[in-house]
């Protein structure tokens, strides 16, 4: 019975009595599994972190394509003219919010040195971290440091604080993508005397200077709270990027000159059912926002080109579909000779054939209308739609599907149904899984592959496979990738030969000529002449048939009418939360329901 | 005295069960189980930082070595940190006493409401009452538990049925707030239980209506309510008592999955699931603990129990 009294504490019950809390009830499908930001891996922990934590900069609210701006720094950095030195200067008065890790539980001033101290812990390998690609072999002294076995109180040579609100980094060489590292939960700024004192635990107990400070955080839930001290910066909607035309619809010129955050209380709540997820967002009273559930879109849509809402919804419920700053793809695994690099060159010319051939018979179209109501973006190559450098003219040839030339390429280099080698498709268990590899079995069958040589191979879960990845195991990668910044270097890496398993580079091709291009490229700031070189290596890597490749995905949003927002989950997750208001509800048809506790 | 001796001397006995369980499932957990190494990684890994990993997760350490640490943590109850970086104690106490208030209303009036209409089906053993009741029970047996939670959401919580409860969440802060939460839970959860429950006790009920004792107390012309409580159900008390107790284990640590994630209710249940599916040893080293310390008890239990209903039965 104790038990049971514990249990109705209030850890996770709704707001007290009081003055109208005004809440913002935001959902996603997945719970984050620590908060602590040298473990923000993906989009579910960074939606947390960056409300939680400060960065140096972030993403302006509304503009499309992305675009950085400053936000714990005054402005952009200065740069030094070879490219390798950066001085960030950052905003005075910031404070982290109040905390018993602080001398008398008050927050002190954030300063240079938190960033300093916060880059350094993913050089510690006792904080198990997930962010150190992004500087290793970049800032100056960082791996040695790492090698001296990572001593806080020891200096790195690349990471300077000139005083306490100038940072000055130097480089190894020229990273164009260091501002944009520096927007990243990855990049959060933390006070060392909370990591000191909480140790692993400030995984669960964030100390951070963002605009809204953690309340409690389980499996179905994670409760914010304004941060009541978070500086005062009055929106400016063209500074944002602001489109009227099509973002007016939201209301949000309502916060135009207001400072966020607006709401005085965020949920974040982990719905991995879609049909709980669509009825507690359709009841009125519960999360304010789905994404659009598959199985509902006939019965919700209008029409899919433009998306609109059907009218008993469009009474209710704004309507966005936001194109995924990513994509997906298969690479071919060029290691496994029976498809990739073979130490006989007429296998290895007759091995491009095939990689080609499965490709003309790869249905992009298909696959579009099945999984994504025909609304994901089918491209040629790697450099994605949000990227600055995509190419919207590119050929199409390598994503129409074309079973005659494939039958025909593979007939002219000798593949028959005998001779061809078995094709590995490696999953996740599961049923979308399985009808994937149905639908691509059934593509194979069409270009010539016998039933039998098309084969599913399913793992228990996501850590498993990735260890199939990168341990080299399978012939065929399928994976997807969200954008860490909007720069093409981000996907072109992906098939940068020394990347090679274990590193990202899962199909392990290696081209001399792409390498070299890519190093070039890679240093160069945004410049025409930079993405004519990515568009180039783009087309290398089309040419040798090493992916099946690529498709971005649609995602429909729907959200309450009394919430003042433009939603999306790009790049960095959450960065835009705290420009969110919600008005008091004006009770509609079927959901009079004022505002409660969920 | 003699409970006493019979409760220390079943822990001692039971000792050997814990090692059992602990040490085949530590050899699942390490042999088969997610591998958290490539969770933990960045996104363009060196073999480096693949070992820097391993090593961190302990995972580069000898197996019994490893076994011998998770002993050391049975004794003295400490597990370390889950991945989130919280202690799993504290996860612990934290998470089991909402399943316990979430499954324990279903789990009590399931039991209690089965073996009512138990009672009334073996009453008119035969008869359309019976009929009626078995075939709900049938009904209830047959139905997807995930479909019983699905529709219980849409009838009784969303905008389109009865907009009457909460769809999500969990808030205790009083009785009517529990009530709130807690009601569509445990309505889907004695739906689902009651069949089940119905089926056996009704059995069971009716294979103790036909032993020689019931026929001849009917002889001797004694009220039928009176054979029914003194003579039959209590005779049926020990497979009733097999029965509840040995569902609390999976009650009180297995939670209820389904519900906890449809419901959006931060339970154990949903707990362990994320430590299953992420290799979070651990919180599964803990749960699997905690399991088979659960079952040595309510073996003991159980034991105690029989004697009590049954003088016959000895606990030497």
């Amino acid at each position: 019975m104790g038990l049971i009294v514990a249990g109705c504490g209030p850890a996770n019950g709704p707001v007290s009595a009081g003055p109208p809390v005004k809440t913002y009830r935001y959902a996603m499908d997945q719970a984050p599994t620590t908060l602590d930001p040298v473990q923000g891996s993906n989009i579910y922990a960074n939606f947390v972190i960056v409300n939680a934590y400060d960065t140096l900069f972030s993403y302006k609210y509304l503009a499309r394509p992305y675009e950085l701006k400053a936000n714990l720094a005054t402005d952009f950095p200065t740069i030094s003219p070879d490219g390798l030195v950066y001085t960030f200067r950052l905003k005075k008065g910031v404070r982290f919010v109040d905390d018993p890790c602080f001398p008398g539980g008050r927050g002190r001033e954030v300063v240079a040195e938190d960033l300093i101290y916060s880059i350094k812990r993913h050089f510690d390998p006792r904080n198990q971290p997930q962010g150190a690609w992004l500087w290793q072999g970049r800032i100056a002294g960082l791996d040695e440091w790492k090698l001296g076995g990572s001593d806080y109180d020891q200096p790195v040579s690349g990471l300077h604080a000139l005083d306490d609100h100038t940072l000055e980094i130097r480089l190894i060489r020229p990273y164009p993508q260091l501002v944009a590292t520096l927007s990243q939960g990855y990049a959060a700024l933390v006070p060392r005397e909370a990591a000191e004192k909480y140790g692993k635990g400030i995984g669960v107990h964030p100390v951070g200077s963002g605009p809204f400070r953690l309340v409690s955080y389980d499996t179905s839930r994670v409760v914010m709270v304004r941060n009541p001290n978070f500086r005062q910066e009055p929106v400016d909607l063209k500074a944002e990027g602001y489109h009227p035309a099509t973002q007016a619809f939201s209301g949000v010129e309502a916060i135009q000159g207001r400072s966020p955050p607006f709401v005085d209380r965020l949920e974040f709540n982990f719905i991995n059912e879609p049909s709980a997820s669509w009825t507690s967002f359709t009841k009125g009273d519960e999360i304010q926002l789905t994404v659009l559930p598959i199985e509902q879109v006939d019965r919700v849509l209008a029409s899919k080109r433009p998306v609109t809402l059907r009218p008993e919804y469009a009474s209710k419920y704004h309507i966005y579909a936001g194109l995924e700053a990513g994509f997906i793809f298969s690479a071919f695994n060029m290691d496994f000779p029976d498809f990739g690099y073979s130490p006989d060159p007429e296998r290895q010319r007759r091995n491009k054939a095939l990689r080609c051939a499965i490709i003309k018979g790869y249905d992009w179209e298909g696959r579009n209308e099945s999984w994504y109501n025909g609304l994901g973006q089918i491209f040629p190559g790697i450099i994605v739609p949000a990227s600055p450098e995509f190419d919207p003219d590119l050929s199409r040839a390598s994503v129409t599907r074309d079973v005659a030339g494939a039958r025909r390429l593979l007939t002219e280099n000798g593949w028959t149904p005998e001779n061809l080698p078995s094709l590995v498709y490696g999953t996740t268990s599961g049923t979308t899984e399985r009808l994937n590899f149905e639908q691509f079995r059934a593509w194979m069958r069409d270009i010539g592959f016998p039933r039998e040589k098309v084969v599913h191979k399913t793992y228990a879960t996501f850590g498993d496979i990735s260890r199939a990845w990168k341990r080299n195991q399978l012939p065929l990668v399928i994976k997807g990738w969200g954008l860490d910044y909007p720069d093409a270097e981000n996907t072109l890496q992906l098939f940068y030969g020394p990347n090679g398993s274990p590193g990202s580079n899962d199909a392990n091709w290696e081209n001399p000529e792409f390498d070299r291009q890519f190093e070039q490229a890679s240093v160069m700031q945004p410049s025409e002449e930079r993405t004519r070189l990515y568009r180039q290596i783009n087309q290398l890597m089309i040419d040798d048939c090493v992916a099946i490749t690529g498709l971005s995905r649609t995602r429909i949003y729907l959200w309450h009418k009394n919430v003042i927002a433009v939603p999306d989950r790009e790049i960095l997750g959450g960065f835009w939360l705290k420009y969110v208001d919600v008005l008091p509800r004006v009770p509609t048809d079927g959901a009079a329901r004022t505002a409660g506790g969920a | 005295m003699e409970i006493l001796q019979f409760t220390l001397r079943k822990l001692i006995a039971g000792l050997p069960l814990i090692l059992g369980v602990t040490f085949v499932s530590f050899v699942l957990m390490v042999y088969f189980g997610p591998d958290q190494t490539y969770l933990l990684l960045g996104k363009n890994p060196t073999p480096e930082q693949i070992l820097e990993v391993r090593h961190q997760l302990g995972y580069d350490q000898p197996f019994m070595q490893r076994y011998l640490g998770f002993l050391r943590e049975i004794v003295t109850l400490d597990f370390g940190v889950a991945s989130t970086g919280e202690p799993v104690t504290a996860l612990l106490a934290k998470t089991i006493p909402v399943s316990l208030a979430l499954i324990l209303p279903g789990f009590i009036l399931g039991h209690l409401v089965g073996l009512l209409m138990a009672l009334a089906a073996a009453y008119w053993r035969g008869r359309w009452p019976d009929k009626l009741i078995m075939s709900f029970a049938v009904f209830g047996m047959s139905v997807s538990f995930l479909i019983v939670v699905i529709a219980f959401q849409i009838l009784l919580s969303s905008s389109d049925g009865l907009d009457l409860f909460p769809v999500r969440g969990w808030n205790m802060t009083s009785l009517g707030s529990y009530l709130e939460y807690v009601t569509v839970p445990t309505l889907a959860t004695m739906f689902v239980a009651i069949g089940y429950d119905a089926r056996f006790y009704r059995a069971v009920i009716v294979e103790e209506m036909t032993r020689d004792h019931v026929r001849t107390a009917r002889a001797f012309g004694l009220p039928e309510s009176r054979i029914f409580l003194r003579n039959i159900l209590k005779n049926c008390l020990i497979p009733i008592i097999t029965r509840v107790m040995f569902s609390i284990p999976q009650v009180a640590i297995g939670g209820a999955l389904l519900i906890e994630s449809y419901f959006g209710i931060p339970g154990i249940g949903k707990a362990s699931y994320e430590a299953i599916v992420t290799g979070d040893q651990p919180v599964l080293k803990a749960v699997i603990t905690l399991s088979s310390l659960l079952f040595v008890i309510v073996v003991i239990l159980n034991d105690i129990l029989y004697r009590a209903v049954d003088p016959r039965v000895s606990l030497k």
